[in-house]
């Protein structure tokens, strides 16, 4: 009978993982996991892909922090299906070198294993991230930007 | 707990099947009996970039956008799915989309995250995170900058 992992331990996790905080968070994160978060790394230096449990706990109570401060993570949705989970959520932080405050969404592909994370895909509206995260407007071909007050990003 | 509510009907996933059969191959002739008439439909992004960002409500707005408005923007577009998820009246896909800006002959791709919930086998709710930075650059056609024209803290490091 193939694995399949528990609601009961995927909100555990993400409890854990909302604190940022790496010995609650190491847990549930397996050996040889795979973590992933998408997006420019040289405009967010914790984006790529890291291999292993000592590195991904470095990631989320270091590398992350080094930028980011995240005081709330709030799930909008979570979706389990086997051994797999889909998180869509809302990160609130503030920024390491100033206080401001940034938000963006965040969506979470998990794969479980043991009831550990073995693979983790993160997307971001990245775009939206790296504005609030530099604190600047990207520089963009003069006629890509109509100046509108009326647009949002969402 | 998030994501699930007892009281709802769930979702067979033939149906969610069907669904996504008919957004990945642009049938909207067959993807129009999926759609509640009060359908959201939510695109995360900079809409001052990529117009078809933002949300949209009802189920002309909806079929409009996809079968008008995004193939003005973005030709041959191609939904890839990776992964689909279904619990209860929910479900989730994790994928690519793949397009052409016909105008200056250029191929696009990016990850997309797609979240979806189900009332009566109709989708009432659509919300997609999409990979903006790396999307807004392959529309554009150019790396974005800091003004002043920096960019790369590390050039040896690249985007996934």
């Amino acid at each position: 009978m193939s694995y399949s992992v528990s609601r009961a331990l995927v909100d555990a996790f993400y409890k854990a993982y909302a604190t940022r905080e790496a010995d609650k968070v190491a847990p549930y994160i397996h050996d040889d996991v795979e973590w992933t978060i998408s997006g420019p790394v040289d405009f967010l230096p914790f984006c790529g892909t890291h291999r292993g449990k000592a590195n991904v706990l470095d990631l989320i109570e270091h590398q992350v922090k080094a930028v980011l401060r995240t005081f709330s993570f709030v799930p909008d949705e979570v979706v389990v299906d086997g051994d797999q989970v889909a998180m869509l959520s809302r990160q609130s932080a503030k920024r390491t070198k100033d206080g401001c405050t940034v938000s963006y969404r965040v969506a979470n592909i998990m794969r479980f294993c043991d009831d550990k994370v073995i693979e983790n895909l993160s997307l971001i509206d990245s775009f939206d991230a790296v504005e609030q995260v530099l604190g600047q407007q990207l520089t963009l071909p003069c006629d890509a930007r109509p100046d509108d007050g009326a647009l949002v990003t969402v | 707990m998030v994501g699930m509510n007892s009281m709802a009907k769930p979702v067979p996933r033939s149906v969610v099947e069907g669904f996504y059969k008919a957004l990945a191959s642009s049938d909207f002739a067959a993807l129009d009996p999926y759609l509640a008439e009060q359908v959201t439909w939510t695109i995360s992004g900079p809409v001052d970039i990529l117009p078809f960002c933002g949300k949209r409500s009802g189920k002309a707005v909806v079929l409009k956008l996809l079968d008008r408005d995004i193939p003005a923007f973005l030709e041959k577009r191609r939904l890839v799915p990776s992964v689909m998820l279904v619990d209860g009246d929910r479900a989730a896909v994790f994928g690519r989309l793949t397009a052409s800006r016909g105008d200056i002959g250029r191929k696009i791709s990016y990850r997309i995250a797609q979240f979806v919930r189900f009332e009566n086998e109709r989708v009432v709710e659509y919300t997609s995170i999409i990979d903006s930075f790396d999307a807004v650059e392959q529309v554009l056609g150019q790396q974005l900058t800091l003004p002043g024209g920096t960019r790369a803290a590390n050039p040896e490091l690249v985007a996934i």
